[in-house]
């Protein structure tokens, strides 16, 4: 009786056979390669390619425009302002941040009765989203309606009408208390994990030897949690900069532009003006500029071997 | 230099009851040993000495002085851990240096200190490397290093042998002693390797459930034992326990096993067991106290018992034959080819002069 194999030449089919159990691994994992290239790099690839051509609501020529847009985007000074206004938040927010985490996160580390429940209770504003958490934020700030305006009456004893999201004093002060609220706990929970990690000999040893508490913190548990606490930096810095739903939630950049971010920006001009093109190469301007930040605070922070 | 003094030591872990009324008084300079199965209360009662435990009960004196509620920092003293926690960021220096740093050694003092302890510990090569460039035995000398630059008054050692490697373990022990007949200050050494303790006390306490259940040298309690729980702990292989009674035969007390064989007990022991015979007791023997007769020279106070060896454990010098008493088995140290495999049936000595009598309820000696 004739098998199948005795048709086939069978070095053909032996080499056949051998070249899918070499590269098995490859093959296995080529449709999800091939997925994430198609949503991952195609968006970014065709940002660019947009960003190099003329892409408006005004024009009908939208060919080819060469560097003309990334000309524009020296000469538009509401961009500069928008980078300076993500700057101020994330240099105020980051640091707020990971103060209130950590004290928060050292508060937990001892055991207490319930800890777990109240993690869980922290941690709920962080699950929630973001433009929710904005909007949620926007009622509590209402000038007549809202309960803080009500909770600073009573302390004041007299009527207090501020107007969080509108009057220029306040709104930064708004936008960042909304931003540390629902973004201390996840620094908290990160740093609370790496604080549990901490050699409990290390810092017993430390005490023997006679250090008082701060050294045992600055010279022990810092450099310990480094590396946690550098990556939760890292992540909420990138938010930070990249700070959306909260800022237009409460005050879409109002007044005037005075809270506008960068992503803010970006979405007035490509949504709202429908620059499209000019708007690409914002997206981009801003992906250089994270990518050039993340490689220096990477070396900086020597998570990286050397 | 210090004196420890314990007195009525209580520690509690939630509802467990971790030490359980501690008295121990170590001289200035001693080299003291707490030693005991895992869970006994050992590690408690020094790191308690330490200040990293608080207590609920007792007082913990050093030098006279009571420290219960003083900060580990202001007792003056320094501790090996077991893990060695040693500061993963620093390298071997500044490690060393840490504790003169918190201090505020001048610069110059904290030079010399970490180059000399160094020089003692063979560490001078590699005081740039750190802590994760090190191998295990490297790191212990770095652990002892931060521990005896800092001119404490008290040394304490929790298990520092215990991560490492047998052959190197031996070593670090023979260096920790040697250190310690150096500096002579008090140390204070906890384990639960009881060659250790052997080997380098000039104390051992002997440590169970929360209570210390013997002190003394190390010899001391090696062969008189106050209880059941001491003699077999110590030893290795540990004493044979067995079964049998006391008879009076021809107004001499004998020691009776199940299979009925009788040992006499030897004559200068006679009388303290005059009166205990007609009772069971527990016969306590070590392996090396078991030899093969070879019919020559018949000692005061050695007994023949014939056996058949069923199990043979060589060491190479020297070999452990095991055989059965009723259903007890009972190890023998024999010479290395006294017995050739299983089944040999010897004739063995008992060495009745170092024998034990044990009660079997209290299971304290007699």
């Amino acid at each position: 009786m004739d098998t199948l194999g005795a048709h086939r030449s069978p070095a053909k089919a032996f080499s056949a056979g051998r070249f899918a159990d070499k590269n098995f691994k490859y093959l296995t994992i080529a449709p999800a390669v091939f997925l994430i290239l198609l949503i991952g790099l195609f968006p970014l690839v065709y940002t660019l390619m947009v960003s190099f051509q003329n892409i408006n609501m005004m024009e009908v020529d939208t060919s080819f425009s060469g560097l003309m847009n990334y000309e524009m985007l020296f000469e538009e000074s509401r961009l500069w302002l928008s980078l300076g206004h993500t700057l101020i938040f994330t240099a105020i927010a980051l640091p707020i941040e990971l103060g209130l985490g950590l004290l928060m996160a050292l508060l937990f580390l001892e055991r207490l009765p319930g800890k777990q429940i109240f993690v869980a209770l922290l941690v709920l504003p962080t699950m929630m989203s973001p433009i929710v958490a904005g909007a949620v934020w926007r009622l509590l700030f209402d000038n007549r309606y809202g309960p803080i305006n009500q909770i600073l009456g009573w302390i004041a004893g007299e009527p207090v009408t501020i107007l969080w999201t509108i009057n220029p004093d306040f709104v930064y002060p708004a936008i960042l208390i909304a931003e540390v609220w629902q973004w201390t706990p996840f620094m908290f929970l990160i740093l609370l994990a790496g604080l549990s990690n901490v050699d409990s000999a290390q810092t017993e040893a430390a005490e023997i030897d006679g250090a008082p508490y701060w050294l045992i913190f600055y010279k022990i548990i810092i450099p310990a949690i480094w590396p946690v606490m550098a990556i939760a930096l890292l992540i909420r810095g990138l938010d930070l900069f990249r700070l959306f739903d909260v800022v237009y939630a409460l005050t879409q950049g109002g007044p005037g532009t005075m809270t506008e971010t960068i992503s803010v920006y970006a979405y007035v001009q490509g949504f709202k003006q429908f620059e499209t093109s000019f708007t690409g190469a914002i997206a981009f301007l801003v992906i250089i500029m994270l990518t050039v930040i993340v490689i220096y605070a990477l070396k900086k922070m020597e998570l990286v071997e050397k | 230099m210090a004196r420890i003094t314990i007195t009525g030591l209580h520690k509690y872990y939630g509802n467990h009851h971790a030490v359980r009324g501690i008295d121990l008084d170590i001289p200035e300079g001693e080299f003291a040993v707490l030693v005991g199965p895992s869970g006994c209360g050992k590690s408690t009662l020094l790191r308690s000495i330490a200040g990293l435990e608080s207590v609920n009960d007792g007082a913990i004196e050093i030098d006279g002085e009571l420290v219960n509620d003083m900060r580990p920092r202001d007792r003056n003293l320094a501790m090996v851990f077991q893990n060695y926690a040693l500061y993963p960021h620093m390298n071997v220096y500044e490690n060393i240096a840490f504790g003169l740093r918190a201090r505020k050694t001048p610069a110059g003092e904290i030079d010399k200190k970490v180059t000399d302890a160094a020089a003692l510990l063979n560490l001078d090569l590699l005081l740039d490397r750190l802590p994760r460039q090190l191998s295990g035995g490297q790191r212990q000398r770095v652990a002892i290093g931060r521990a005896i630059v800092r001119d404490a008054r008290l040394f304490l050692f929790d298990e520092p042998l215990s991560n490492l490697d047998a052959q190197l373990r031996d070593e670090m022990r023979g260096e920790i002693k040697r250190l310690h007949q150096e500096i002579r200050k008090t140390f204070l050494y906890v384990t639960h390797d009881q060659i250790e303790a052997m080997t380098m006390a000039d104390r051992i306490v002997l440590m169970r459930d929360g209570i210390i259940e013997q002190q003394g040298p190390p010899l001391e309690l090696f062969e008189k034992p106050t209880n059941k729980f001491v003699a077999g702990f110590l030893g290795s292989p540990s004493m044979n326990f067995i079964p049998s009674a006391l008879v009076t035969e021809d107004g001499k007390v004998s020691v009776k096993f199940e299979d009925g064989t009788t040992l006499l007990l030897p004559e200068d022991r006679q009388s303290k067991y005059a009166s205990q015979a007609e009772r069971q007791i527990i016969f306590g023997i070590r392996p090396e106290h078991i030899s093969r007769a070879d019919g020559s020279d018949e000692r005061v106070g050695v007994e023949k018992y014939q056996s058949v060896i069923d199990l043979v454990l060589p060491t190479g010098s020297r070999t452990y034959g095991t055989f059965h008493i009723g259903r007890t088995p009972v190890v023998a140290e024999l010479q290395a080819h006294d017995v050739k495999g299983a089944g040999t049936a010897l004739a063995l000595l008992v060495d009745m002069n170092r024998a034990i009598l044990i009660d079997p309820d209290t299971e304290i000696v007699i």
